[in-house]
C-alpha cells in the first residue's frame, strides 16, 4: 500500500507537506492540496468500516472539515500530514458507530482469507472460512484493527504505527499478539 | 454488531473524485465557524442596553 520511497525522498516529501500545512493554517484555502492529496485514501480507510458508501462519502467530509477546524493546533512531529488525519478519520468513524449512524465493518478479500487459513491448517476448507469470520468477532476492536490493517489492507508496520499512534515495533508486537489470539481462538475445540 | 463483507467491490478512482469537492469542505467549514463563534452575539446585549437607555 505505500510506496517505498528512500529517506531522501521521504524527508523530501515531508519538508514539501510540512510546507503546504503551514500555507493552509495561514488560510484555509490553501488546504485544497492536502485534501486532494488525501481525499481517496481517508475515503477507502473509512469505506471498508462502514457498509454504506454514502455515509463513508459523509464521514470523509466531517473528517476534512474537523482537520480545518484543528488545523491551527497542529504541529509537525516528522510524521506525515496523513497520520494525523486517520486519527481524525478514526475518531470520526467510531463517533459514527456510538451514534448507530454507520455499522461496524469489515472488509476481506477471500483471497487473502484462503491465504491466512492456507497458513494455519494443512487444507483448505469452507468450514474453516466460516470459523475464521466467526472468530473473528470475538477479537478486541483494536485487535482487530490491527489485523484489518496488517492482513486485510496489506499496510506496512510503519503505517500501521503512524495511523494508530504507535511506534513501528510497537504496531508489530501488538500485531503479532493480534494474530496469536486470532490463532488461539481459530484452534480452540468448540 | 460488525458485518463482514467478503469480495466486496471498491468504487474506483474517478467516482471517488466525483465526490470530492474542496469548496462544499470549506463552505462548511466557514459556516460552522460562524456558527461555533462566542463572539457572534457580542452586540445583541449593546441594543438592549441602547433600548433601555432611551425609554
Amino acid at each position: 500500500m505505500a510506496l517505498q520511497l528512500s529517506a531522501h525522498q521521504q524527508s523530501f516529501l515531508l519538508e514539501e507537506e510540512r510546507k503546504l500545512v503551514e500555507r493552509a493554517q495561514e488560510n484555509p484555502r490553501y488546504f485544497a492540496p492536502l485534501y486532494e492529496r488525501y481525499h481517496d485514501a481517508i475515503f477507502r480507510y473509512i469505506y471498508r468500516r462502514v457498509d454504506e458508501e454514502e455515509q463513508a462519502y459523509d464521514i470523509t467530509s466531517s473528517v476534512f472539515v474537523k482537520a480545518l477546524q484543528g488545523l491551527h493546533k497542529y504541529e509537525y512531529r516528522g510524521l506525515p500530514f496523513s497520520s494525523w488525519l486517520y486519527r481524525i478519520a478514526k475518531s470520526e468513524l467510531y463517533q459514527s458507530f456510538r451514534d448507530q449512524k454507520a455499522n461496524r465493518t469489515v472488509s476481506i478479500d477471500k483471497v487473502v482469507l484462503k491465504q491466512v487459513i492456507e497458513d494455519w491448517t494443512e487444507d483448505y476448507r469452507q468450514q474453516d472460512v466460516d470459523r475464521l469470520l466467526g472468530k473473528l468477532r470475538l477479537l478486541k476492536e483494536n485487535q482487530l484493527q490491527l489485523i484489518e490493517m496488517r492482513f486485510f489492507e496489506k499496510r506496512s508496520f510503519k503505517e500501521i504505527g503512524e495511523i494508530t499512534g504507535l511506534s513501528e515495533n510497537n504496531a508489530k508486537v501488538k500485531t503479532f499478539r493480534a494474530v496469536l489470539k486470532l490463532k488461539q481462538f481459530f484452534h480452540q475445540i468448540e | 454488531m460488525l458485518k463482514i463483507l467478503l469480495n466486496r467491490p471498491e468504487p474506483s478512482m474517478d467516482t471517488v473524485q466525483q465526490h470530492q469537492d474542496f469548496n462544499q469542505v470549506l463552505a462548511a467549514f466557514n459556516y460552522q465557524k460562524k456558527v461555533l463563534n462566542p463572539w457572534r452575539y457580542w452586540h445583541y446585549p449593546i441594543w438592549v442596553l441602547a433600548l433601555v437607555l432611551l425609554n
